[in-house]
Formats: C-alpha cells, structure tokens, sequence
C-alpha cells in the first residue's frame, strides 16, 4: 500500500533537509589544527584564528540562534538594537505602507489606462521605460528629494510595487469581457456601477496576480533598501550583524526574512482564491 | 562594571545640574569671581572673595580694572566652565588631561559664527530642541559621540540624545544635509567637500571638533606577510572607506612616497568599512586603510595583519569629526552649545587611558558598535596583537582631542587638489577657516587672557617632510606623484 | 400611415474593411416592421450581419445610416426597454444565478429594497424552473441552465421587447429543444414583442409568427418576409406533422441553400419597393395558397408553396 503523494512528498522533503544540514554540519565541522600560540597573544585573537574555526557556523549554532530571537522577539535595548520581532514589524509596515500607497495609484490608473485605448497607447512608452528600473535605482534620487530616508525606502517600495500592479490592472481591465460589458450596458448601469459590479470583479483575478507578484518583489526590495537606510528593519539587522561579521545572525536574519516572504505570499494567494472564478 | 559606572556618572549628574544653574544665577548677579583664569589647572574656583581670586574682598576690590566688556567675555567663560565641570576637581583633571589651550579652543566653539555675545549674554540658555539626532557610522572613531549616551553626558546637558547608527558615509551625509540627523559623525575632509559641493549640493558646513586623532592602520591579507615593503605591492587591490577620507589621503600619501602611483600602480577601492573584513577573507583586496576596530578584527579572526598604525604615517593626524551644518549652528545655537558640550567632556573623558577599558565595554553592545568587547580594548587601550603571533604596546595608537586646527584642513585640501578632486584655483586658508572652527577659538583664547596656541594653524610633519600651512601651493608641486 | 411597433428604416452598417482604406458594407438601406406583441426571427448564413442589426437594435452598435424606431422611440442607445439574451449566456461567473438576475433587477429598480429585489428575481427563476440553484455559480450550471438564467435575467427586466441573438445555437440539441419549449410556455403567459436571430429552420418555425429571410452578405438585404403559416398552437414534438410544415420549411432551406446566395450574386434582382414581398408558403392542396406581396405585384418566378410537396 503506498502512502499519499503529500505524506510522500513530505518524507523526501525531510529527506533533503536531513541531507542538506547534514552536508552543512560536515562542510564547516572541521576545524583546523590549533595554531601555536602565546597564551597571551591568543587571548587577543579570535576562535578562527586560534583553533582554525570556520567562519560559517554550523546548523546548531544557527537553530540555537533562532531559539535565542524566537525566545525574546520583542526586547528593544537602544535605537540601535531591537528584537527581531520588532525589525520584522518595521520592514512589514514600510512594506505595507508603500504597497497600499501603490494599490491606491496602479489600480485607478490601471483602470483608466485599461478602459482608454488612448491613454494605454500615450502611457505605454513610460511605463515600459519605467518598469525595468531596478528599485533601488531610486534611491538615491529619492534620498536626494525627499529628504526623508525612511520615506525614501516608502518610495522605493510604491515605486517597485506599483508596476506589476499597474500592468496587470490596465490588462485584466482591458481584457474584461465585451459581453459583460454588453449585459452592463443593456442593463443601462453608469459607469461607476459598471467599474464596480462588472469591471472590477471580472479583473479581479489578474489585478490579484500584479498584486502577489508586487507584494513579493516589494519584501526583496525591502531587506536592500533597509541595507542602504539602515535605522530599523530587517534588512538594517542584517546590516548590522553584518557589520559584526556575525554571520550566524545573518543566516538567522536570512531563514526570517524567507519565512515572512513565504507568508504574505501565502496571504495574497488566499486572497486570490476568495475572489478567482470559475469561467 | 561599565554599568556601575554608568550609574555613578547619572547619578552625579542632577547634582551637577543644580550647580550650573546656581552658578549661572551668580553670574547674572554680577558677581566677579570670574576673573579669575578657569582654565588654570591649578585654580579653585571656591570662593574666598567675592570672585575667589583673591585673599580677602578689599584685594579683589583692587584688582578690578579690567574693562567692562572683557570682563564680561571672562564672566561667561568662566561659566561654562563651570558649568561643564561644576566639581573642581574634576575640572582640573580635564585641563590636566588634554591641556588649557585645547580645552578653550573647543569649549570656546559654543559661540560659533560671531554671534558669541548674544549667547554668552545669556549663558547657557535652554536648548531650542532637546531632541536630537546623531548619527554615527560603527568604528571606534565615534567613540566620544557613541560612549557619551550611555554614559549620560548628553543627559547631564538637558538634551535627549538619539544615537543613530548608520550604514555608510554617504548615506550619513545624505541624511545630514536632509536634517534628518541634527549633527553627524563625519570623515573630517566631508565637511570640507560637503561645503564645497563635491560629490553632493553645496551646503555650508562646520567641523567644530575633531573626535579622534590617529586610531586607523594599514591592514594587509594574512597571505602578504612576507611583502611588508610596499614596493613589492604593485598590482594590489586596497580598500578605504571613502573618497573623501582620511584614508584615501594617507594611503596615497603612503603609496606615493614608496614610489607607488595609487592610480596607476594598485587599485584603490570605496568599500563600507564592514565589508572590509569579508573582503579581505575572500580575497578580493590585498589590504586596507581603515578606522579601527575593523583593522583590528581583520587581526581578530585571523584573516589579516597590522602592517602599520596610521600614527606611523602621521602622528596625530585627523581622522573623523564632529559636523554640523551651519544652518543647524545657526538656528539652534543652545542645542548646539549643549551638545558639542557633551561630545567635549566625553572627548576629554575617552583621552585618558585609564578610561579606555571602560568605554571599550560601554560602546561594545548592539546598539552601538557591535563588536567584540576585546577587539575595542585592543584598539582603546593600545596593547594589541598584530597579527603576526606578537602583543604591541601603543597607548597613542588612538586618542581623541577635539582642536580643530585649520592647517588640518588646509592639508586635506591640498590633498585633495593633489589627487584631482578639485582643480583650478583653490582658497586653501579661506575654505580651512569657513570649515574648521578654530578661529573662533583662538579669538576667545586671546580675548580671556590665555595664551592661543602660535595659531589656528600649525605646522606638522607627515612622513619626515614638514607641512607648512602657509604654502600649499609649493607643498603639492614637492610631490613627484600628483594628479596636477 | 402607423409605424410598426418596432421600423428599421434605412439601415445600413457599413465597417473598415481589412486594409483599413476602404470600407466593409455588411447589409444596406434595410426596410421592414414588428408588430406588437409579434414573435419575428431573422434568419441568414453567417456574415449577412443578422447580429448587427440585433446590436444596433440593442443599442450596442450604432447604424452607419437609417435608423430604427421602436415603441415610439428612436433608438440611440442601450435600453432597459430592451432586453438581450445573449448568444453565450453572458452570465458573471462571479456571481450566483440568483445574483445575476439580481443585478438586472436592481438596475431596473434602483429604489427597491434588497428583498424586493430578491424576490423578484426568484420570481424569474422559478418561471425558468431554477429554483433550488439560485446558490450556485455558473461554472456549477448546466449550459442549458446558464442559457435558462440569462432567460430569467432578461425577462426580469420586464421589458417591452426581447432580443435573442441566436439564444441556443451554443448548447447541444436536447437542451436546445426543452429550452424552445421553456420559451413557448413563457411566451403562452407573457406577450412581449420578440425579435430573435437564428440559422435553424426548425427553431424559426416552431416560434416565430413572422421570419426574415436575409441574403448572403456583404451587402445583404432583407429578401422577403415569409409569415408562418402554421397553425398558432403547435408545438416541437408534433410540428412535422402539420400539413404546411413541410412547404415552410422547404421554402426556407431553398432559400438558405440557393437563393440566398444567387440574390447576394446578383444584387440587381433586388427590387425598387422599401418593404420587402410578403410570403405565405402552403401546402398545394390548400384553396387560398398564394404568394402575394405588399406591393401587389408577384413576388418573384418561382412558386414557392407548390414545389415542396414530394
């Protein structure tokens, strides 16, 4: 009798990550001959340096690491030093913040340039222009006129969240059934009502994909733009450990920023699904 | 232990508070015990006439001549001195510590601008902003601005201070000019390129104290430590932390005077101090000038080796400032007093080496610097491993002393006409003075009756050749290896 | 004289054509009339624009000249006066059965409340014999019963006239034919003025009172107006077996099949008169068969109720 495919697929994903933190544990176990050394002078030195440590820490010390953050995720000792909790709470609000300002600007004008073959056509060459620019590319130009950094990586986030939404908008709203429109037209609803009960729903779906697509580049440019701004986030924890060449923390950071990723990917996908129909 | 210390300096400070403020009522009073010099180490201010100059009240009767406004100029003063250091003992310790002369020329920076009678006239008036922003960039460097918020110095000044860390000197200065931060923790030669709007708009800026002098090092790759005779570095790839530092000028300073063109003969590299570490451990650059701690971390984690100290190259050379704009100097001059009172006191109190293994635990949590507490002491204290299996012994490797003298800015500026970054014509004194706020200083030192130092600028020697500040022009055509 | 209830008069569409240059004529100078309360059906092969004239009586497309009068009006426009049952059912498929016609209901009373509006859609529904899947998607529907829901949407509406633009020629044949019947029985209890397009003989007979025969296209016309013949009461199961069946029927398929195209090939047969001849197709035994047109005149060579009866 064979087990279903999920309890399978499980087991083989098991399987991998058994293997992967295995072949981890063995790639920076070794530890080199311990150097001869002045006790005095080793005080002074690091464990790398002194017992030919590697500079990668193993799977231990990073699920211990975890523990010690998922422990205390809220402890705030400075401007300088919050707990990840707090970080994480930081770069999600500059996300959403950016992200809803972008919701607010690519759908109406989605919709416009949707329903307009004119202005489709005249905005066209910027957008097209527009899209392709790395985010972060903003920032400097955004720090220079804003003024304001955390602002700044606001911007960033509408300014990278805004195409994908943008172009699904103007696609979903353009590809909209003419039927539909037909049936809204006969039944001699204004175009407000037609936007709203017709319009938007029938676009729904593929605004709803711009959207998940936005939301995901939007937390990458994030952990960057909070690299270069520094202050609170995510991406300045990381910075920070950085800084301290503490790569276990890094690692830590990274395993983090993986797993919120994974959930307001997992949130927009429930969204779709509410509002996706059967054809 | 740096947290018992932390107490006992917030305790003292409420106490210390009530005494400025008691002494500022007497000044208004008009009593003249301010005459008497503040900056004699070996004067109490305790009071035995009515100033405390003199034996009894009748010799002070006498001994008052002196005309109105100098003495008003004193009475302030004195004040602030007072007021800095109410407890005389600890007043004579810093004037010991870092000298009268430097200690003035810094304290007198609280009336920058020419607009010192105003605010002496109401001494030490209430900070226009109590709240403030500073950022700092994570290298010992910082360590007055750093170790001044937890060790209360910014407090005692009535200022809430917020100590930013920041992750890069672009990014410090985009953020200064944004008036985001109030002041910053800035390379010293960004001021003067700030000011002149290289690399940025031009926004008029001061340096009103220097943070450290020496404290950086030449750092090389574990793998070169056979080469350690630069003419053997052809070819290699160095990193320093910005174009307008320190850094970039004494390595090229270094390169060339090995016969190395730094343009042509290696590669010479921006790169955040951070990456250094990593950079060197994967082999992308050969070596680096730069701040402590990260030299000494190089060291650390077994990844490179001190070739020489910065203080080797030039000793008692500027590395970071103090930077304000004058914008900020000039709207807020209260809250600027306050706060370059508190960067002082910290500087005075980082100059001395039986501090140093203190701050090294008070500046080394996340929040500040970040780093190994015995990485810090390495570098604070001077006894240090080099990387090459020895223990060193520099207590000078890096101290603080806030004097801005001009003819340091006069320096980088011919620095920076050496090496291209600007041309033409170049107002070596003019652009110094606007910049570095020496003048000022030395003003004040004559007008309270002390003795200046000779100038606002001073001659210095920077690899056995003496730099004199007053012929810029031919100090850059001695040079073989120059962009002009 | 008194207009027809519904008068298309003058109509002409005219479409760029393919090269963009030049222009597409689909059908020209269109003349003909509904009566009230009359079930009419054009009928024509593909291309002869019998869509278009529906749009343009929808209000959906808008005539390149003439013009269409219907109950008194000019049409320029949509209309909740006229309702459309659209070839694919047209239904939201975000939307319940329930809420489809909902959304007709509320546009045509925007005042009522959520349960008046509720109630007459279920009202429609039941007519349609959906009730019990009003809670369901169309992706849950049958397309018989997604095509019966945009029935009950239209007929919601209550509308003076009902357009139907080739209604069942999506669904399978079965279906097709228990839906003619769901429209015989809702047209024995509502009187509306219908106008439908269709290509199937058999659907034209079973329910229309009057049948437009339109040439191959381009530049269509309307050929002739065949009345239908058959007795008022009939329905799907026994329509083969009335006598004048077989003589409407064959006249309609001699159309399709020749003279619709022979009379797009020859234009100049067309005749000078606005109205097109008026057809009543019977059997050959029957004392009043004629062919006889408006214009008095005879309507064209061939006998047309004769030929059939094999």
């Amino acid at each position: 009798m064979h087990a279903s495919l999920t309890v399978r697929a499980a087991l083989v994903s098991l399987l991998l990550l058994g293997l992967g933190l295995g072949a981890w544990h063995l790639a920076v176990a070794r530890s080199g001959p311990a150097v001869k050394m002045d006790p005095e002078y080793a005080k002074l030195m690091g464990a790398t340096a002194t017992q030919g440590k590697s500079a990668m820490p193993g799977p231990g010390e990073v699920g211990a690491k975890i523990w010690q953050h998922l422990r205390d995720p809220f402890y705030d000792k400075g401007t300088n030093d919050k707990g990840i909790g707090i970080q994480l709470a930081y770069s999600i609000a500059r996300v959403m913040t950016g992200y809803l300002l972008a919701v607010a600007v690519a759908v109406p004008v989605g919709f416009l340039i949707g329903m307009s073959p004119l202005m489709s056509q005249a905005l066209d060459p910027f957008i097209q222009v527009m899209k392709p620019i790395s985010p972060l590319a903003w920032m400097p130009l955004a720090l220079y006129t804003i003024k304001d950094s955390s602002i700044s990586a606001i911007f960033v986030i509408f300014i990278c969240s805004v195409w994908p939404m943008l172009i699904n908008t103007a696609f979903g709203v353009a590809s909209v059934r003419k039927e539909w429109l037909n049936v809204a037209k006969t039944l001699e609803m204004n175009p407000v009502r037609t936007a709203f009960r017709v319009i938007l729903p029938a676009a729904a779906p593929t605004i709803l994909t711009g959207m998940r697509i936005s939301i995901g580049i939007a937390w990458l440019v994030i952990v960057a733009a909070e690299m270069l701004v520094g202050g609170t986030g995510i991406g300045y924890f990381v910075w920070n450990e950085w800084n301290n060449l503490s790569i276990t923390n890094v690692i830590t950071a990274i395993l983090f920023i993986g797993v919120v990723g994974m959930l307001l990917d997992q949130v927009m996908a429930y969204l779709q699904r509410l509002i996706s129909y059967a054809d | 232990m740096a947290q018992a210390l932390l107490l006992r300096l917030r305790r003292g400070d409420a106490g210390r508070d009530k005494a400025a403020r008691r002494d500022t009522r007497g000044i208004h009073k008009g009593t003249v015990m301010s005459f008497k010099d503040p900056f004699d180490p070996a004067n109490t201010l305790a009071h035995s006439c009515s100033c405390g100059e003199h034996e009894s009240q009748a010799a002070h009767d006498a001994a008052v001549v002196d005309s109105t406004d100098k003495r008003y100029e004193r009475v302030v003063q004195s004040a602030i001195v007072r007021a800095m250091f109410p407890q005389d003992a600890q007043r004579r310790a810093f004037l010991a510590s870092v000298g009268a002369s430097t200690a003035l020329a810094a304290i007198a920076q609280f009336f920058p601008l020419g607009m010192a009678t105003e605010a002496l006239a109401q001494a030490q008036g209430a900070p226009e902003k109590k709240d403030l922003k500073v950022g700092f960039i994570p290298i010992t460097c910082a360590t007055p601005i750093i170790m001044a918020h937890p060790m209360g110095f910014y407090a005692k000044q009535g200022l809430n201070v917020e100590v930013v860390k920041t992750a890069g000197w672009a990014v410090i200065r985009d953020k200064t000019l944004n008036k985001e931060y109030d002041a910053a923790h800035m390379l010293s030669p960004m001021p003067i390129a700030i000011s002149m709007g290289l690399g940025s708009t031009a926004v008029p800026f001061a340096v009103p104290a220097i943070e450290n002098i020496n404290g950086q090092a030449i750092t090389l790759s574990i793998k070169h430590k056979d080469k350690r005779d630069p003419k053997q570095w052809k070819g290699f790839k160095f990193a320093v932390p910005f174009d307008y530092s320190m850094h970039n000028y004494l390595l090229r300073y270094y390169l060339a005077e090995h016969g190395l063109d730094p343009d042509t003969d290696v590669q010479l590299r921006s790169v955040p101090p951070p990456e250094m570490v990593a950079n060197l451990r994967a082999d992308n650059i050969d070596g680096f000038l730069a701040p402590d701690n990260v030299c000494q971390r190089a060291i650390f984690d077994g990844v490179g080796f001190n070739h020489i100290l910065s203080k080797e190259i030039w000793d008692g050379h500027p590395c970071c400032a103090f930077a304000a704009s004058k914008a900020f100097i000039a709207e807020a001059p209260n809250s600027y007093g306050a706060l370059l009172r508190a960067i002082i006191e910290a500087t005075a109190y980082a100059s001395k080496a039986e501090n140093r293994k203190q701050i090294a635990e008070a500046i080394a949590p996340a929040t500040y610097l970040n780093a190994p507490v015995t990485v810090l002491e390495q570098v604070l204290t001077g006894t240090y491993a080099d990387g090459l299996g020895e223990i060193k012994k520099d207590p000078n490797r890096v101290t603080f002393d806030p004097f801005p003298w001009e003819s340091f800015a006069v320096w980088m500026l011919t620095q920076m006409k050496r090496w291209g970054q600007i041309k033409g014509e170049v107002d070596y004194a003019g652009s110094g003075k606007q910049v570095f706020l020496a003048t000022d200083a030395t003003k004040l030192m004559k007008e309270a009756g002390f003795t200046p130092p000779p100038a606002t600028s001073k001659t210095f020697v920077v690899m056995g050749k003496t730099f004199d500040p007053a012929q810029p022009e031919d100090y850059i055509k001695s040079f073989a290896i120059k962009r002009t | 004289m008194q207009k027809p209830f519904i008068s298309v008069e003058g109509l002409t569409r005219r479409f760029p054509d393919a090269s963009g240059k030049g222009t597409l004529t689909v059908f020209e100078d269109l003349w003909f009339g509904v009566e009230e309360g009359e079930f009419a059906c054009v009928i024509g092969h593909s291309g002869c624009g019998k869509s278009t004239i529906l749009n343009v009586l929808a209000g959906l497309d808008s005539p390149t000249e003439g013009s269409i009068v219907a109950a008194g009006k000019h049409v320029d426009g949509p209309s909740l006066d006229r309702a459309v049952i659209f070839q694919g059912h047209a239904l939201m498929p975000w939307l319940t059965a329930l809420a489809n016609v909902e959304l007709a209901v509320s546009s045509r009373h925007p005042k009522w409340s959520t349960q008046q509006v509720r109630d007459h859609a279920m009202k429609y529904l039941a007519l349609v014999h959906l009730d019990g899947s009003e809670d369901k998607k169309p992706a849950q529907l049958s397309g018989g019963m997604k095509q019966r829901v945009g029935i009950a949407r239209a007929l919601s509406l209550e509308p003076r006239i009902l357009l139907m633009d080739e209604p069942f020629s999506a669904l399978d044949a079965l279906t097709r034919g228990a839906l003619q019947d769901e429209v015989l029985s809702i047209r024995s209890k509502i009187k509306q003025t219908i106008f439908m397009i269709t290509h199937d003989v058999d659907e034209a007979l079973l329910l229309a009172d009057k049948i437009f025969l339109m040439t191959n296209g381009p530049k269509a016309w309307v050929a002739e107006v065949v009345e239908n013949t058959l007795p008022k009461e009939r329905s799907r199961t026994d329509l083969h077996k009335l006598p004048n069946y077989y003589p409407m029927r064959n006249h309609l398929i001699e159309f399709l099949v020749t003279r619709s195209r022979e009379l797009a090939l020859n234009p100049g047969q067309r005749p000078k008169e606005r109205m097109p001849p008026i057809v009543r197709p019977m059997a050959i035994f029957n004392p009043v068969a004629a062919v006889t047109s408006e214009a008095g005149k005879p309507a064209h060579p061939m006998q047309p109720g004769s030929a059939s009866v094999a």
